[in-house]
């Protein structure tokens, strides 16, 4: 029952004598080091004078913070920081709170109980990642620039004023960007409970409500993490919408990250604090919930 | 048995009671019905938000797009934007437009090989990491960490700092081993791209195939080596087959997002020999092109492709829509 | 404390012609422990998830103490159910888990606790109270499971095959415990298993199903002794009567030649009835060894020695074909592989018609 073991830890498949499996370990280590060393030559960079950076390649100097004192300066009128911060904070996370609000009670009625087009639907939600999003931004500007209607015969109007530099257009497009994905992986989340246990609190007297937040919920919380990781991070990452509906008010990381290259040009060692200020905080909830996210994932994002 | 007053009579007397038996039937058949009835509705409910939200945010601009492709919008042109019905789609066949039959093909290659690559590369990252050794989890942490960057920091990084034949780092290891340097990025500008999608997409695929790995059973395995089979034989006949609905996960995820890619394009190569259909529509249309009924005809076409392909993607890989029963 | 009534209750899956359950007409009266009974696919579980409202009743009702429950949902039927795997909830303590439904109706806390106690005693869970499922054994669990459903004083117990995940020697102790626990509850139990033995052992009243139909209901023993039709006389008994069979010449029933002995009562009905083949059985309990050479020729292929009682496997020839027949004996057999040996009847013999009817 899967519910009550951890899945058993399988036997490594390869290396089962010791001399091997130490010279996988040291082979593993090797290839991880290697792996991450772009990121860690990034990091490095951005403790460097810009002389140092942009010299020959050396792993020793002195370090300074001033790069990263250098690109956290408010700069006037273009986007700051600080502002880009707050702003993909609060886009990235009320458009992930959306995306589970919406996709939890979806996934519910695809996996538990579930209607006969299920599959179509499932494959409706996937389709609209089909549409590239370079060939709407035409569309979504000219509809984020802001509308007026006036409905004959009542005299109302309807419509709204320009979304374009505003954190609600990203909200919106964010949300509608991450759902499909979370309504696929949560459903098969929910697939993973037992049927009879929903049955037994059915019998027990548990309204729907109670049976979701009592039994549903305890089972699939790591995947709920793991939708909800991967959710922020494809939100956060976002350039492409953000830069061309925001680059004039509420502009988020990527877009201020991006800036600091065209201002600064060829300027490594800035550029370099930039990116790692830029990327820390997905970086740093990923390293945190990694566990989270292999559990919910091996627990059923297959089936 | 609840009383029935049929007709006047009392449900004793013989006649009417069949009748009334009858009707009883009949009544609860039209319960029965009525409750599936609710009971279906009561099963649509909950999707509806997530449904309704969808369809309004991108059925929107997608039937704006659709619209547009059938006219001959251009940004920059005096004239007012005609409709031409399907024009923009049969000016594909012209000898003119077979940029757009380029920007497929490399569309396919790219997504194919770096979906590829980072399967291959990511299911060596998992079997690697699947046991227990010191440092474990500290080497997954670095290795998962390439799928936390965002591109736009990622394809400057590679390109600056390792392709770049000033200052990346790639160059100074071929220089100090005796060769000439080379700009990656122009040189091979493909391959540039197509490995950084690879290292930033295997820690992905690397995350799918650990949990495979860590879902499997001991005992088909220790019964596999009782049974005198290689650590290969091993592999290749118990463990790949359990993998496959992973891997056919990762495959669709992966291709679903590495179609669409821009950003690494824009950044690296800035299209030079690569120009994918994403990146190509881009010019026709915001990129200077100007040209967004051509454009908006082209990403209809790429929807319609993908709809195709995943259609035959998902029934092949049919047991990703498996239902629990 | 209640009657059930199955009145003509069907059910039929959505896009099938064949229902699961087929008409099911059944009371049971209250406080009695009555066994669902059948092979896979005969709808026995099917029944039982009606009565709890887990199934739609296509066609019928279904009655609670006369009270129709057909279209009411489960939390409103005041029923408890122990699933075959438990469906334990495993975020919750054995405590929580047996105190959720009581917590679902809204008990205050101390008369919670007290209940669950008192199951925990009863079931000898005490010391498990603050364990989570995952932390059990087997038997635990099914205990867990069973101390869920006690706490609820429910008018009606379900069991789901609770005891199928359990290992045959535990399986056996539970068995008893759980009869045991239902006499002293008086609680009106329904009960499905598969193990013709578990319903002969448990239940007041055994009712037997086939691919949705029920075939008889009625004691242990009147099932043993008389059983309605050839399927019920060979999936009662254990181990199982031996069926052939057998053609009618001259108004006559031979077994591998021997003549047959019947009651006037059987052979007046027998009579009666058109037909050349008809069944035969006769339980491996009913036949014995002789020693005299009037009897069945045999040859031994198989010896089932048990050491309180020994089954053999006796190939005959009967009607031109090599059938094969069971005879019981006490104690340890004297025969072995090969041996040739005499066997007559020594006990009552079923006819069964063409139909399958018994006569």
């Amino acid at each position: 029952m899967a519910v009550f073991t951890r899945a058993p830890k399988a036997e490594p498949i390869l290396g089962q004598n010791r001399v091997v499996a130490h010279l996988l370990a040291v082979l593993t280590w090797v290839v991880g080091l290697l792996y991450f060393f772009p990121l860690l030559w990034l990091v490095l960079n951005g403790f460097k004078e810009e002389a140092v950076a942009s010299g020959s390649p050396t792993l020793f100097f002195e370090p300074t913070l001033d790069r990263f004192g250098d690109v956290t300066e408010d700069a006037g009128n273009t986007l700051s920081f600080t502002e880009a911060f707050m702003n993909s904070f609060w886009i990235v996370l009320i458009s992930t709170v959306f995306v589970m609000i919406l996709a939890v009670p979806a996934a519910y009625a695809l996996a538990i109980r579930p209607m006969r087009m299920w599959r179509d639907v499932l494959f409706f939600f996937i389709s609209t990642k089909f549409l590239p999003i370079v060939g709407a931004i035409m569309p979504i500007y000219i509809i984020a620039q802001g509308f007026t209607v006036t409905i004959p015969l009542v005299g109302w109007e309807l419509g709204w004023d320009s979304l374009l530099g505003s954190r609600t257009i990203l909200v919106v497009l964010y949300t509608a960007m991450n759902l499909p994905l979370a309504v696929w992986m949560l459903r098969s989340f929910f697939a993973e409970v037992p049927k009879e246990l929903i049955e037994a609190a059915q019998i027990d007297g548990c309204s729907l409500m109670g049976q979701i937040r009592q039994v549903i919920l305890p089972i699939v919380a790591p995947g709920l993490a793991a939708t909800a990781l991967l959710c922020v991070i494809f939100a956060w990452n976002e350039f492409f919408l953000a830069v061309q509906l925001n680059s004039a008010g509420a502009g988020t990381i990527p877009v201020w990250v991006n800036s600091q290259q065209e201002f600064q040009g060829q300027f490594i060692a800035q550029f370099s604090a930039a990116s790692v200020l830029a990327i820390l905080p997905v970086v740093v909830a990923g390293w945190v919930a990694q566990k989270r996210m292999i559990r919910g994932l091996a627990m059923g994002a297959i089936k | 048995m609840t009383d029935t007053v049929v007709d006047g009579a009392f449900v004793d007397d013989p006649s009417v009671e069949d009748q009334s038996v009858e009707d009883e039937s009949v009544v609860r058949a039209r319960e029965v019905k009525a409750l599936a009835r609710r009971e279906g509705w009561k099963r649509r409910l909950p999707i509806l938000p997530a449904l309704i939200f969808t369809i309004v945010v991108t059925q929107i601009p997608f039937l704006f797009t659709l619209f547009y492709s059938l006219t001959d919008w251009n940004i920059s042109s005096i004239e007012p934007r005609e409709f031409i019905g399907f024009d923009n789609y049969t000016s594909l066949n012209n000898p003119g437009e077979k940029f757009f039959r380029e920007a497929a093909w490399v569309s396919v290659q790219m997504t194919v090989i770096a979906v590829l690559g980072s399967l291959f590369v990511g299911t060596g990252l998992a079997i690697l990491l699947d046991r227990k050794f010191l440092g474990q989890g500290f080497i997954r942490t670095l290795l998962i960490t390439p799928f936390l960057v965002m591109p736009v920091v990622a394809s400057l990084l590679w390109k600056t700092q390792m392709f770049n034949k000033t200052f990346g780092l790639l160059n100074w290891l071929i220089e100090s081993l005796g060769f000439e340097g080379i700009e990656f990025a122009s040189r091979y500008p493909m391959a540039s791209v197509i490995t950084v999608l690879i290292w930033q997409w295997s820690p992905f695929m690397m995350l799918i195939v650990l949990a495979g790995l860590q879902g499997q059973d001991t005992s088909t395995l220790e019964a596999a080596r009782v049974d005198g089979a290689t650590t290969f034989g091993i592999f290749r006949q118990i463990t790949f087959p359990q993998l496959r609905p992973y891997l056919e996960l990762g495959t669709l995820l992966g291709a679903i997002y590495l179609i669409q890619v821009y950003d690494h394009i824009e950044v690296i190569t800035g299209g030079v020999g690569t120009k994918n259909l994403p990146f190509w529509i881009a010019q026709r249309s915001i990129g200077g092109g100007n040209l967004f009924g051509l454009a908006s005809a082209y990403s209809i076409l790429v929807v319609i492709a993908s709809i195709i392909i995943a259609n035959i993607g998902l029934r092949v890989l049919s047991n990703l829509l498996e239902d629990d029963s | 404390m209640a009657e059930v009534r199955y009145e003509a209750a069907s059910r039929i899956y959505p896009g099938s012609e064949i229902p699961a359950v087929n008409a099911l007409d059944l009371d049971i009266t209250d406080g009695e422990l009555l066994v669902l009974v059948g092979p896979s696919g005969s709808g026995k579980s099917t029944a039982l998830r009606m009565l709890a409202g887990l199934e739609h009743v296509n066609e019928g009702s279904v009655w609670i103490n006369d009270i129709d429950v057909t279209l009411k949902p489960p939390q409103d039927r005041d029923i408890a159910m122990v699933f075959q795997n438990y469906a334990l909830y495993p975020s919750m303590t054995v405590g929580e888990n047996m105190g959720f439904a009581l917590k679902q109706a809204k008990v205050p806390k101390e008369e919670r606790a007290e209940r669950v106690a008192e199951a925990a005693r009863i079931l000898d869970l005490v010391p498990y109270l603050d364990r989570k499922p995952k932390n059990l054994s087997g038997g635990q669990r099914q205990r867990v499971a069973m101390g869920r459903a006690i706490v609820r004083s429910p008018q009606v117990f379900l069991m789901d095959e609770p005891l199928s995940n359990l290992d045959a020697k535990l399986r056996v102790q539970t068995r008893t415990e759980l009869a045991d626990l239902q006499a002293r509850l008086g609680t009106t139990m329904v009960y499905v298993t598969h193990d013709q033995v578990e319903a002969m052992t448990m239940g007041h009243r055994v009712a037997v199903l086939k691919d949705g139909i029920l075939q008889q209901v009625a004691s242990p023993r009147e099932l043993y002794k008389r059983p309605k039709n050839r399927f019920v006389a060979g999936f009662i008994g254990s181990p199982a009567m031996n069926l052939l069979d057998v053609e009618r010449t001259e108004g006559e029933f031979r077994l591998s030649g021997e003549l047959v002995e019947l009651t006037s009562e059987m052979a007046a009905a027998a009579a009666a009835i058109d037909g050349t083949t008809f069944g035969l059985g006769v339980r491996p309990e009913h036949l014995k060894f002789t020693s005299d050479d009037s009897g069945i020729a045999g040859e031994v292929s198989v010896v089932e020695a048990l050491g309180s009682e020994s089954f053999l496997h006796v190939k005959v020839l009967h009607e031109g074909r090599d059938e094969v027949l069971v005879v019981h004996e006490a104690g340890d057999t004297q025969f072995g592989r090969g041996d040739h040996v005499t066997i007559s009847v020594d006990g009552p013999v079923h006819i069964f018609a063409p139909d399958g009817e018994s006569v």
